[in-house]
């Protein structure tokens, strides 16, 4: 048995929040933020939505989309690094509000390969016979987690939160050809955030770990370009060898990182045209675990990719993790 | 395509840090006593880190001991997983510092965030990559640190009491043998009942995510928090229920485990699930009386010290069970 796409689903809040509104607190300009990170506008969660409530609005349209309802679901696979809190994970939340059977509901962390981290895993369960519709889920609040001072202007501007699903059902025909993870611990304090910390003594989070802002995220975004830029390359031509696809075959290119414009010279780097690539941070900013099934739920939706339509996405980021997917829609 | 083949644990390890703390060291903090916790949950001692170290430092011995045991070098892992609910860091997941601690690289290495049935959930990971030749040689870590997240004071001590640190390891690779390895995995989940035991800060439902006054005084959010009857009650039962039907996936019965082990939650409720399912004492594992509940960690660590003093053996029936956070549960059922 194989595993193919059901059906997909994205929500963004609706409140965005644009450079201009940004620069304030930064001590900087509108123009300046959106120049420097390439991003104009992105979505802010209210209060009280926590990634588990994004992406149940996103589960419900990929359900719909799939014909399907939540009893149908054998499986939840939800990748986060912003937790609604930090236990139990967003995916038990999902199975409650979504009224799922009380099916496995799994919670992993891969950072901005998240998502890609649970489309393999949910592929692998359906290979093996032990499940047969799989919910995979990506969501971020990265709102909830950012620095809004002049310390973070290299940073805050280039997030924004969301959710994207994927229903993953079984079937005789593939449509996951093929995934490919890898990860290199080394130079992972380019994009890290330290507190709370279980090593930290004597608690995981203290008032001076607090005031020193040890709890925001640390970012060398300069860094990370580089690597970027040769991995995913190198990536999405193991991927496309693996499923025994060529480049010209694939429709579209998604392509995940923190800087878009960054992803798009990777992506030309890779050979691909510029019109065959959707770099996910464009339109509102950068989610870590959510940029890629937003995309796909995106391009499906706007007609840019229909069904039987081989789609590649690949992502880089923190850990530093990184993978690429070969998929028939 | 390959056939699907099994998977089986190929090496266990197991570390925990050598500071050892009774419950009468823990009367010195709190108003408690040794009685009131044997009592209620059989603990006697438990172990708290001594210097500075996360997860992926107790990890590693914990590892090293199973990939040598395994005969499986670091640098042939395909895959390497850690599970916990006391990560290192914030960001990223504890894997990728335990992959650094192995000194490896390329290999994926990714976090499941199970809380108690964390060990479990990977295991099902890990079979299914295997079985389906996505992976040949996974390592899988259950590793907490509890102690600097737990509230030291008689404010925290209905939870404080229970927790301790360690960690334990499996490496599994591929069996031919269809009849032996991993058996089945089965993973539940009930969200309804998440905030029965749970941390709740950093909470990325608020702006910010964290307060300095959420840090302050007693009672902070920062703290774990429990309905402990509550938990108590739901874990008998759901336990019970996944042994079951783990057992009448393969048409067996409790009669036909060799040793269960159930996660380290509480002695208490071992006994009542063995009681439950008519299993006598020598055929049920515990070990929470010197490290009490270990969550992520406590399985692996029974299991290893369970095959180290010979109470699993070639053609052994285990069945693994665990409950806690989320509400999850699960079982798994191995023919050693």
């Amino acid at each position: 048995m194989r595993s193919t796409i059901l059906g997909c689903g994205s929500y963004l809040p609706p409140r965005a929040v644009t450079s201009d509104e940004l620069a304030g607190a930064l001590a900087t300009t509108g123009p300046q933020l959106t120049e420097s990170t390439g991003v104009s506008t992105r979505r802010e969660a209210e209060d009280g939505e926590g990634p588990s409530q994004l992406a149940s609005r996103a589960a419900q349209q990929a359900l719909a989309a799939a014909g399907l309802g939540p009893e149908a679901v054998d499986l939840i696979v939800f990748a986060t690094m912003t937790p609604d809190i930090v236990f139990p994970g967003p995916g038990c939340f999902l199975q409650d509000q979504l009224g799922c059977r009380t099916v496995g509901a799994m919670d992993v962390r891969g950072q901005c390969a998240g998502f890609l981290v649970a489309l393999a895993t949910a592929d692998r369960f359906i290979r093996a016979g032990k499940a047969e519709c799989v919910l995979v889920a990506g969501a971020e609040v990265h709102s909830a987690a950012l620095e809004y001072s002049p310390r973070a202007v290299a940073v805050t501007p280039y997030f924004g939160d969301g959710a994207g699903v994927v229903v993953l059902g079984a079937s005789p025909e593939p449509g996951v050809l093929a995934t490919v993870l890898h990860a290199d611990p080394d130079g992972l304090e380019r994009f890290w955030c330290e507190f709370p910390a279980s090593r930290h003594l004597p608690s995981r989070m203290d008032i001076e770990a607090f005031r020193a802002g040890r709890h925001f995220y640390q970012l060398d975004a300069e860094r990370m370009h580089p690597q970027a830029e040769r991995v995913l390359p190198e990536v999405i031509g193991e991927a496309l060898e693996r499923a025994g696809v060529t480049r010209e075959e694939v429709a579209l290119f998604v392509l995940h990182y923190l800087d878009h414009r960054v992803a798009r010279r990777a992506g030309r780097a890779a050979g691909i045209p510029d019109d065959r690539i959707v770099a996910t941070a464009e339109a509102a900013g950068h989610m870590a675990a959510a940029g890629v099934p937003i995309a796909l739920a995106d391009a499906l939706a706007a007609g840019r990719v229909r069904r039987g339509d081989v789609v590649c996405a690949a992502a880089f980021g923190g850990g530093m993790a990184w993978g690429a997917a070969v998929l028939r829609l | 395509m390959s056939e699907l083949v099994n998977s089986r644990i190929l090496g266990l390890g197991h570390h925990v840090p050598d500071r050892v703390m009774t419950n009468a060291d823990l009367t010195q903090l709190m108003d408690t006593s040794d009685e009131w916790i044997q009592q209620r949950t059989g603990i006697r001692e438990r172990r708290y880190i001594r210097e500075e170290s996360g997860p992926a430092d107790l990890a590693l011995p914990a590892a090293q001991e199973a990939l040598r045991s395994a005969g499986v070098k670091a640098e042939d892992l395909d895959l390497i997983l850690l599970g916990t609910l006391s990560p290192d860091v914030d960001s990223p997941a504890s894997a990728s510092l335990l992959q650094r601690r192995l000194g490896v690289r390329g290999m994926p290495a990714f976090d499941v965030r199970n809380q108690c049935s964390g060990f479990l959930y990977m295991l099902a990971v890990a079979d299914s990559f295997i079985r389906t030749g996505g992976a040949c040689h996974v390592l899988v870590v259950g590793s907490e640190v509890h102690s600097t997240g737990i509230d030291l004071s008689t404010v925290g001590r209905e939870v404080a009491v229970i927790f301790g640190d360690g960690a334990g390891a499996a490496v599994l690779g591929p069996e031919p043998d269809s009849r032996k390895g991993i058996l089945s995995t089965h993973l539940h989940s009930e969200g309804k009942f998440a905030e029965k035991l749970m941390i709740e800060v950093p909470t990325h439902r608020l702006h910010p995510r964290v307060t300095e006054a959420m840090l302050d005084g007693p009672g902070s959010r920062l703290w774990p928090r429990m309905e402990g009857r509550y938990v108590f009650k739901h874990a008998v039962t759901r336990f019970t229920e996944v042994i079951h039907e783990a057992l009448a996936a393969h048409q067996l019965t409790p009669a036909d485990v060799d040793l269960l082990i159930p996660h380290q939650a509480n002695l208490r409720i071992s006994q009542l699930v063995a009681m439950g399912l008519e299993l006598p004492e020598e055929k049920v594992f515990n070990n929470i009386q010197r490290y009490g509940n270990t969550t992520a960690a406590s399985v692996p660590i029974a299991l290893h010290e369970a095959v180290t003093e010979g109470r699993v053996r070639p053609g052994s029936l285990v069945c693994l069970a665990a409950f806690g956070a989320g509400f999850t549960w699960a079982a798994a059922l191995l023919r050693w």
